[in-house]
């Protein structure tokens, strides 16, 4: 009986505080006229009910609680460590933002400088960013946090772990963890056995606000196919005319595409026509090893544009399939040349560099709101040191005198008003894009020497800009968290793309020009579909911010480049990361596929270009469920260059590539 | 609490005006302070990343500050690393050390230099995958081994040495270099520095320019100073080094190289004192022709051939001196014990004959001569061991008894058969 009016003082104590007068009233009233209940004889509730009451302001119960959970995870079971380990993370932040939230500071900060040490090593930037916040407000002005406290996290755990834990938290009574684990943890319980530690991508993307959305978008149906009635394709045809044999393999080929194209409309399942088509492609071995110059994926799904595509004039259709013929064929053993654009005094000014497709024109943003055009053809016959191999379709850049009568060797665009952030030449070389921290894009043409657009719509800096494989569309990108679709004859964009938590950091085109694919501060990559504007893929696993993107020529795949000096591999089908490719110590600052899509190249900022062999995914594509994780793609060559970290890296049509640095002192 | 402390907020109330500004309110506004902070830190470090660099400056916080539509902070932009200095009476006090500036100094102090204008200049990184071993390209070793810090390496390590690749124009530190290194050749060949240089020859990247200026200083010296034993031991080491050398391609210049090396080995007189060793100097040549024909002797199949026709007909020449036989023994002994057992084996027994008269007291008088020749019989049967031990090696059930029965059927050879043998059973 004593402990019964214990229980009721307790209970009245708590309602006064919480400042439930009507509910003190009532209680008040209950026990006036009522004798005690005997649910409260069960020693376990006021036990609870106790806690409850008694240690509200007793914030020392989530450091203790903590600190408990924290050393009886660190003992538990080996087979079942890792897993009872991840659930600590979501557990330590929302305890720390549940501290914040009530207004105990100063505890807070101390709980966090207690234990933030044990998750450095997997989150330190999540870390960085929770440690700024420091009172109710910033829990309520910052994104992060606040995307954090109203979404559930959820664990994968197998069924005993999580037995383990739930019989942890009851013989312990340790409330405030099991109140933080159940308002913020969603528990998805396997039966078996434990997960292997290797698939620790959830644990990266646990804190992903929007995973469940994720896995529907991911759901979405695409066509990674290569276009329609390509200058490839048809490459491959003419060849195919040459004698009966090549043309009765092209026709096969042909046959192979239709049936794909049916299939991928009717169900759109990707899965099942790769393997399909994997088998069809066994078939077709014997005839293409005949035929040794055969591109390595010519089965790739076609596809119709959703795009009206510019029209291309028969000359340059002639010079493209010219290219196409004289094309080196890389492989893990036949590397590429290198052939490498340093700019010397930059002064710290410049901000980006793009290499036309042809590697004649080499353009630089700088920070004072310049872009300078190199003619690398002049430039070669000025120095005597031309090292270019006829590739140089001679532009006609004029060499401009400076206001002095001082020859320049570069050709100078002035007309952005802050930081030219990035640029990007037509396919054909004959305009150029710039984008700038005034938020605008221009449009310089390279036969003229002058602006002829600019391009407003952004509200903020436009981090990137890129031209489409076929030119006339362009994607930007910018801190505005959005990104854009324009057309060059239009001044307001076509389609915005939004969605991204984040600034939007760069933008790549799909092969066949029906997607854009995206990189943002908030870790995520996604494709979004040109026509309607939707994110239909997300890319997450990234710890960092991302830098680079690129796409494989046949579609199939993407890689993108982080702060870290990560690389992933993605296929598009299926959202998946095929393989991370560790190896950069620095920021990846550019990506670049080899034109049949046999080699990966990237340029950091660690001074050095790396070479990836990528044909083992290319070839076997989706086996990595079956056979545990055969296509690990290797680095197959690291070229340092003499301390300019590398900008930008681009293929030329014939498999030259070009790669552009700085020289700078202080690396 | 907060990494602000609310002394610096009451301080920055102080520079604007605010005396009295209480403790509670400082303290409330640290950690927002810190917040905000943080905030442009991040936009500052976005800016950062877009401009491609991994450091951060003033410019970026002013963008970070633009983006947050801040008036950016003055006086930041221009200048030298900012030093902060402790206010003289407080502990935790600093501000950032602000010289004044005499306006009419400014005025008057002439025009700075025009900063050099932005340029591009192209090189191959790689071809076909292989980085080339020019100055524009890291050099290799150096990343594995920075302690080789030579003074060509500190130069290289300057930006100014990044030049156009021009032929035919060395640059002012390749010029430089191969003087050091021809000044240590001539003069100095007995000092620690030149070995310091053999190492520099052997490991630098971006010698190659100098390659054919060093054949050429090496044929030149080797024809004018075959009376200096020092020079000449000195010139093949420099040899040695090239070869040495990973990042040069030598190839295009051994037919210049390998007359001088020849002469090294098989020249009648090399040094015109008694005191020199030329004995060691040819054991020394011996094994750098050995290497060469190794490393090259793939690419030009026609190198071992006409060298080995060269020593056998230095060797079968009875004209010729004794010093000359003994380099050409050397020589091809180094070649291996296929070369020996083919060539020096059958003509053993002709040479033999010749020689014996030589190696007797009552026949050669001159006591020099007969050190020499007993010297080429010590090789010749070192030579001849080697290539029987070699043999042996392929049968190693059987014992020496085979040997024994070969060389028991020549018998005509007496006095050194038994020698071999004991030779053999010592192994």
């Amino acid at each position: 009986m004593e402990n019964m009016q214990a229980v009721n003082s307790f209970v009245a104590a708590y309602l006064k505080k919480k400042g439930f007068k009507e509910a003190e009233q009532l209680l008040e009233d209950l026990q006036k006229e009522s004798a005690p209940i005997d649910f409260h004889n069960d020693p376990d509730l006021a036990k609870f009910i106790h806690h409850f009451s008694q240690s509200e302001d007793d914030v020392a119960r989530y450091q203790d609680g903590y600190s408990k959970l924290r050393s009886w995870t660190y003992s538990s079971l080996d087979l079942y460590k890792h897993e009872l380990l991840r659930v600590l993370y979501p557990v330590f932040i929302h305890s720390f933002m549940d501290l914040v939230a009530k207004g105990h500071l100063q505890e807070a900060r101390t709980f966090f400088n207690a234990f933030h040490e044990d998750h450095e090593l997997m989150h330190s930037r999540d870390l960085q960013k929770l440690e700024g916040v420091l009172s109710q407000s910033h829990l309520e002005e910052m994104e992060f946090a606040r995307s954090l406290r109203q979404n559930k996290v959820n664990i994968k755990i197998c069924q005993y772990s999580y037995g383990l834990l739930l019989q942890y938290l009851h013989k312990t009574q340790s409330t405030a963890m099991l109140g933080v684990i159940n308002e913020h943890i969603n528990f998805q319980v396997t039966s078996g056995q434990p997960g292997s530690i290797s698939d620790d991508t959830e644990v990266v993307t646990l804190i992903g606000s929007c995973q469940d959305a994720a896995s529907l978008i991911n759901q979405k149906e695409i066509h990674w196919g290569l276009l329609e009635d390509s200058l490839e394709e048809r490459l491959e045809k003419e060849g195919g005319l040459l004698s009966d044999s090549e043309k009765a393999e092209a026709e096969n080929k042909e046959g192979d595409v239709d049936d794909s194209k049916k299939r991928s409309v009717e169900g759109g399942k990707q899965g099942a026509s790769t393997k399909k088509l994997k088998k069809d492609k066994a078939v077709n071995a014997t005839a293409k090893s005949a035929r040794p110059e055969a591109k390595p994926t010519p089965a790739a799904p076609r596809v119709k544009p959703e795009l009206t595509l510019p029209v291309m004039s028969t000359e340059v259709e002639q010079s493209i399939l010219e290219d196409l013929r004289n094309r080196v064929q890389l492989s893990s053993v036949a590397l590429p040349s290198v052939s490498f654009y340093t700019f010397l005094n930059t002064h710290n000014g410049l901000n980006c560099s793009s290499i036309s497709q042809d590697g004649s024109l080499v353009a630089g943003g700088f920070s004072d709101s310049s872009l300078k055009v190199w003619d690398m053809a002049k430039l070669g016959q000025q120095a005597g040191s031309s090292t270019l191999q006829g590739e140089n379709d001679s532009t006609s850049s004029e060499h401009v005198a400076g206001p002095n009568g001082v020859k320049r060797s570069y050709t100078l665009f002035r007309g952005h008003s802050g930081p030219v952030y990035s640029a990007t030449f037509s396919p054909l070389g004959d305009f150029i894009l710039s984008s700038s921290a005034d938020t605008t894009i221009r449009l310089w043409s390279t036969k003229l020497n002058a602006n002829l657009v600019c391009y407003k719509g952004h509200n903020y800096p436009v981090w990137d800009v890129q031209f489409s494989p076929v030119g006339h569309y362009f994607a930007s990108s910018s801190h505005d968290r959005t990104a854009r679709i324009w057309s060059m004859d239009r001044i307001q964009p076509l389609r915005i793309m939004a969605g991204h938590l984040s600034d939007v950091d760069c933008v790549q085109w799909h092969a066949n020009c029906n997607y854009i694919a995206t990189g943002s501060s908030d870790r995520t990559v996604r494709l979004w579909d040109v026509q309607s504007g939707e994110c239909v893929r997300i890319f997450i696993g990234h710890r960092s911010m991302i830098l680079s993107l690129a796409m494989s020529p046949d579609g199939r795949y993407m890689a993108s480049g982080d702060e870290d000096g990560t690389i992933m591999m993605w296929d598009l089908s299926s959202g998946r990361c095929v393989t991370p490719l560790m190896g950069h110590t620095s920021c990846v600052w550019s990506l670049a596929f080899s034109c049949e899509g046999t080699v990966l190249a990237s340029g950091s900022a660690d001074c050095t270009v790396k070479l990836w062999d990528v044909t083992t995914s290319t070839k076997a594509p989706k086996n990595e469920e079956k056979s545990g994780n055969p296509n690990r793609l290797r680095s197959l060559k690291t070229l340092a260059t003499k301390s300019s970290p590398v900008y930008s890296l681009r293929f030329s049509r014939r498999n030259l590539l070009f790669a552009a640095g700085v020289l700078s002192k202080n690396v | 609490m907060s990494i602000v402390p609310k002394e610096t907020i009451e301080v920055i109330a102080q520079s604007i005006g605010i005396n009295n500004l209480s403790d509670d309110a400082a303290l409330s506004l640290a950690p927002d302070v810190e917040y905000r902070m943080r905030e442009i830190m991040q936009e500052a470090i976005k800016c950062m990343r877009h401009s491609r660099r991994t450091i951060l400056t003033t410019d970026d916080v002013d963008g970070a500050l633009n983006l947050r539509n801040v008036e950016p902070v003055y006086g930041f932009t221009s200048g030298g690393p900012l030093q902060f200095k402790r206010a003289i009476g407080h502990r935790d006090l600093f501000y950032i050390d602000d010289s004044d500036v005499d306006l009419k100094d400014v005025i008057e102090a002439p025009l700075p230099k025009a900063p050099l204008d932005t340029g591009v200049v192209c090189h191959w990184l790689a071809i076909e995958g292989v980085q080339p071993a020019i100055p524009e390209n890291a050099p290799v070793g150096a990343i594995a081994a920075p302690s080789n810090g030579t003074t060509y390496e500190q130069k290289e390590e300057l930006p100014v040495d990044i030049k156009l690749p021009v032929k035919h124009v060395l640059s002012r530190e390749l010029q430089l270099y191969f003087d050091k290194i021809t000044e240590l050749t001539l003069r100095k060949s007995d000092s620690t520095l030149f070995k310091e240089a053999l190492v520099s020859l052997a490991t630098d990247s971006g010698l190659h320019p100098l390659v054919p200026y060093f054949t050429y200083f090496i044929s030149d010296e080797v024809s004018r100073g075959l009376n200096d034993y020092s020079l000449l031991f000195a010139l093949m080491r420099v040899v040695w080094s090239l070869l040495q050398n990973p990042h040069i391609h030598i190839e295009p210049y051994l037919h210049q190289l390998m007359p001088s090396v020849v002469t090294c080995l098989v020249s009648k007189k090399l040094g015109n004192r008694i005191a020199d060793n030329h004995w060691e100097l040819r054991d020394f040549t011996a094994k750098l022709v050995a290497s060469i024909c190794k490393r090259f002797g793939h690419v030009y199949n026609t190198l071992q051939t006409r060298l080995t026709k060269t020593l056998l007909n230095a060797l079968l020449d009875p004209k010729r001196a004794l010093t000359q036989h003994y380099g050409a023994v050397q020589g091809l002994a180094a070649l291996g014990p296929n070369v020996v057992r083919l060539l020096i084996l059958p003509n053993l027994e002709p040479y033999l004959r010749l020689l014996e008269p030589e190696l007797l007291l009552e026949k050669q008088k001159n006591e020099m001569k007969r050190y020499e020749a007993w010297r080429i019989y010590g090789v010749l049967l070192r030579a001849a061991g080697q290539s029987i031990f070699e043999r042996l090696k392929n049968f190693p059930p059987l014992p020496s008894t085979p040997a024994h029965a070969i060389w028991k059927s020549k018998e005509k050879v007496v006095t050194e058969a038994p020698t071999l043998n004991n030779i053999h059973a010592s192994r």
